[in-house]
């Protein structure tokens, strides 16, 4: 449902990136200074800006795959965890022409869900059950598990808090995560504990390093993020697994939570079904934000035909708000 | 066992579906789910959900006005373009771009199945002057003048077909197609939808009064034809809707099938919309979690009392089932069905079947619990059927899942506990294993076996296959359960022997003892068994190793886990489904593998 194919980037030297931040901040704070527009601040001349700086997992080249050409699964249908799968030079990832890897470790978590690389190629996933609970028992579906950039091993990262346990109609626990490379923020959103007639969700704000939750959200049910820059700060974007709405929350500084949660757009009655949740969010270089949507209603079915659409929106600056566009 | 036909099978099933009359399906929808007000809690659904309608699936309720339109679609279909012509008026230019447009190969290229060139019902709906957006996909040069749009919408495909046509130079400029998608439908079938909708029970026994066509279409009475969707069946719906006392009542129509899909009032906003349509999907879903899966339902019939309802993960549920006042039942369920492929090595599912919202299933209600009249050859009625439908979303096609779980209950104390697959599944090489557990309300129960001679006590907790060597009493029992007064139960298993289409069971059968503390599956239980276990390994073994409990003179469970190979061939179809086209759109041909066993009175020492 929710697992995905995380396509690895090339490296940025490190150095590097810690100049191209502060040269982020400078641009940030002069195009506000002279009241250019949000959209003149083009994201794509600093790297922090539209937060894409996912390493490469030095253990990758390792174990004999080319890092350019590999990316990271949870969606195989057969095979529980996460796999490293290598796709053959002319893209293809049919099972002929690709190699595929899965440390021992991996399956550890059951099936999973989310994954997202920070800066050091640390790569961290979130257990999501398939079609049952035999491999994703609930009390487990809170934890985050890190696999070390260097040694491809696959460790408990984080386990966050229980809301609830006595709500057994709910399978779900973390389904989202979202990564802010300025501040090494790992968001996870979890929606354990709700029931349909209490939302009980959260949304953490984690320390990628140490695993120690930083700040949070409260009854907030939170599915897909994304992490843009616009009107001069930090947003983190959310879909609700409750309705097709996407809120934003402004992030500062230091990665926390200010304020409280805002509509930012709908897609309600959009597509063949009209009520999808948006369970990934994607910012292009361009400023167009992806919402990726599927069916979801807190149950374990899995639909055959893959019922995901995909629905781009433009800020749009006069009026201020999300525009949808395709 | 003699082998049955195809023509067999298919006797069977229509006999067994015409014994199960239809009495008081409707009533039940309308009136089983009443709350009153002041007991709902804030978040509870509201009345416009709770006095919603589903209409029954299964309804052979057709309207003899649809009747004239049903025959002008037969004839359409036997024309070498199966298509029927825009119902509409239209003007000599438009009936030429129709035309034009009809001539083209690429525009009629999805009218017929490409693998037997079976006709597909198909319409022209609509044939407008053309905008100039419509000119976008025209390839070169192309002016607005005498140019046309063509839609023309594919039943069984749910496609989208446009053609571009000029009508000057009798040339259609460009086709494309739009899958999943339904264009505006024309005048005479907004028509019919309003009449289907103002003819159907329940829309007037909501409405208050039969609404009259004449005042359905008038403007001051408010009547919209709303655009709604059908995302299950995947067919082409409208949403006629009535306007009274500042409420909107939306009657959902399909007009693949001719039928109406359900009825729900909405508050009117200031707009005079709502934000969302009411759908097929939100209309079912919101229902049965309402009425099925929030509360309770107290079923009072023939001397059977009984609570029912939905659970998260273990199906339909029954509970404090009686039988002339005296204890039966503590509950039923079904917990799991496990289905396994043989041609891949532990590949397969363990399914969990539950409520739509909020739950563990994988294959879920969308229809209510239906209770059906049950009668014997002679056409007497012997007692009744309490039954629900599991489906995934888009069954039959391959890797979904249909399972029916069923209750009998008889005049004379029998009662029977069932189910089955309707397939499709992922392969014709699958074994379907269903966990039902039941639980007996005797405090002091014991378990016995016939060994061929006499019946054999079982002293502890113990599972037991029911294989061709099993013994059974000239009467078929296999088991007993008698309390201190010999009183109880024979418990006679699936063998073929139920008129249902049945091929015999093949059942692992667990006794256990009821405790309460630790739970052994009393409460909701997640997925108890993997999918690929071809042994006893099941699920209910956990609550009887490493240590059988003594079951003497006790309160017992009984754990009935069937195995159902499924058939693809020809004339032996058995857990499966096909879909096949039927008056140029598809229809589900239904062979489902019933299983369970049946429990006869002991009437004890008395």
């Amino acid at each position: 449902m929710n697992n995905k194919l995380f396509i690895l980037k090339q490296p940025a030297g490190k150095t590097v990136m810690g100049i191209k931040s502060v040269l982020s901040k400078i641009i940030a704070v002069a195009c506000i200074f002279f009241l250019f527009t949000i959209s003149a601040c083009k994201e794509q001349e600093v790297v922090f800006e539209n937060n894409d700086c996912k390493a490469q997992p030095p253990f990758i080249k390792s174990i004999g795959f080319n890092p350019g050409k590999s990316a990271f699964s949870t969606s195989e249908k057969k095979i529980k965890g996460l796999l490293l799968i290598q796709i053959n030079a002319n893209g293809d990832t049919s099972n002929g022409g690709r190699k595929t890897y899965q440390h021992p470790s991996w399956a550890m978590g059951g099936w999973l869900g989310p994954i997202q690389i920070d800066k050091a190629g640390n790569c961290f996933v979130a257990p999501v059950p398939v079609i049952n609970l035999i491999d994703n028992p609930v009390a487990k579906q809170n934890i985050i598990y890190k696999v070390a950039a260097a040694t491809g091993e696959m460790q408990k990262f984080a386990e966050l808090p229980v809301t609830d346990s006595s709500i057994n109609t709910n399978p779900f626990g973390i389904i989202g995560l979202a990564y802010l490379c300025e501040t090494n923020t790992l968001y996870a959103a979890s929606v354990q504990g709700s029931s349909r007639k209490e939302e009980k969700g959260f949304i953490y704000a984690i320390d990628a390093a140490s695993g120690k939750i930083v700040d949070k959200v409260s009854g907030v049910d939170a599915f897909g993020m994304g992490i843009s820059y616009s009107s001069g700060s930090r947003q983190l974007y959310f879909g609700s697994a409750r309705s097709s709405d996407v809120f934003a929350i402004t992030l500062s500084k230091e990665g926390k939570f200010s304020g409280k949660p805002i509509p930012a757009f709908s897609i309600n009655n959009l597509g063949p079904r009209g009520d999808d949740k948006v369970r990934k969010i994607k910012f292009d270089k361009t400023g167009k934000l992806q919402a990726i949507a599927i069916e979801f209603n807190y149950n374990l079915t899995a639909p055959t035909e893959k019922q995901e659409n995909i629905y781009t929106f433009m800020w749009n600056e006069q009026e201020k708000r999300w525009v949808l566009v395709e | 066992m003699k082998p049955k036909t195809n023509s067999n099978l298919l006797f069977l099933y229509t006999k067994m579906k015409q014994t199960f009359f239809l009495v008081i399906a409707v009533i039940i929808t309308l009136a089983a789910c009443k709350i009153k007000k002041e007991n709902q809690s804030a978040n509870s659904y509201g009345d416009d959900v709770l006095q919603s309608v589903i209409a029954d699936a299964d309804s052979l309720k057709t309207f003899a006005f649809v009747e004239a339109h049903v025959e002008e679609i037969k004839k359409t279909l036997q024309n070498a373009l199966p298509v029927m012509l825009c119902g509409d008026t239209l003007n000599e230019q438009q009936k030429l771009a129709q035309t034009t447009a009809l001539a083209d190969t690429v525009f009629t290229a999805n009218v017929k199945n490409k693998e037997n060139n079976q006709p597909y019902r198909n319409e022209i709906f609509a044939v407008y002057p053309a905008r100039e957006s419509d000119l976008a996909n025209v390839k070169g040069t192309a002016s607005i003048t005498n140019t046309y749009r063509v839609e023309m919408y594919n039943y069984p495909l749910n496609l989208t077909s446009i053609a571009i046509v000029n009508t000057v130079q009798q040339r259609v400029l460009a086709v494309y197609t739009q899958a999943q998608t339904q264009p505006d439908i024309p005048l005479y079938l907004k028509n019919i939808a309003i009449k289907i909708a103002i003819e159907s029970p329940e829309v007037q026994v909501a409405y208050g009064i039969k609404p009259s066509e004449k005042e359905a279409l008038m403007a001051s009475t408010k009547t919209a034809l709303n655009r709604t969707r059908c995302e299950r069946s995947r067919h082409l719906c409208v949403a006629p809707t009535f306007v009274k006392d500042g409420k909107a009542l939306w009657a959902v129509v399909d007009l693949t099938d001719y039928k109406l899909v359900g009825v729900r009032w909405t508050n009117v906003g200031t707009t005079g919309e709502v934000a969302s349509p009411i759908t097929e999907r939100k209309l079912q879903d919101d229902k049965i979690t309402a009425c099925f899966c929030e509360k309770e339902t107290v079923l009072d019939k023939q001397g059977w009392k009984m609570n029912y309802m939905l659970t998260s993960s273990d199906g339909l549920r029954i509970a404090q089932v009686s039988f002339n006042g005296k204890p039966v039942l503590q509950s039923a369920k079904l917990v799991d069905w496990h289905v396994s492929y043989s041609g891949t090595d532990g590949f397969g599912y363990s399914d969990a079947v539950g409520c739509p919202y909020f739950s563990q299933a994988a294959v879920i209600a969308f229809e209510p619990p239906k209770i059906l009249s049950l009668k014997d050859d002679n056409n007497i009625e012997t007692g009744f059927v309490l039954e629900q439908v599991f489906k995934s979303e888009q069954w039959p096609k391959p890797c979904n899942y249909n399972y029916r779980q069923r209750f009998e209950f008889y005049k004379d104390g029998r009662f029977r506990v069932a189910a089955a697959s309707i397939g499709r599944g992922c392969g014709n090489d699958g074994t379907y294993r269903p966990v039902f557990r039941i639980a007996f309300a005797e405090e002091q129960n014991n378990f016995a076996e016939w060994n061929g001679n006499s019946w054999a006590n079982w002293q502890n907790e113990k599972w037991q296959l029911q294989q061709a060597t099993t013994a059974y009493t000239a009467q078929g029992y296999q088991y007993e359960f008698t309390n201190k007064n010999a009183e109880g139960y024979f418990m006679q298993p699936g063998n073929g022997n139920f008129n249902d289409g049945g091929r015999g069971d093949n059942a692992y059968v667990y006794v256990t003892k009821n405790k309460l503390v630790p739970d052994e599956g009393e409460a909701d239980l997640v997925t108890i068994g993997p999918c690929c276990n071809t042994d006893y390994h099941q699920g209910p073994e956990k609550f009887i190793e490493p240590a059988p409990d003594d079951i003497q003179n006790t309160k017992l469970v009984l754990w009935y886990v069937a195995q159902l190979k499924n058939d693809d061939s020809k004339g032996r179809e058995y857990c499966w489904a096909e879909s096949v086209l039927q008056n140029g759109v598809y229809v589900t041909k239904p062979y489902p593998c019933f299983c369970g066993p049946m429990f006869i009175p002991i009437p004890g020492k008395k």
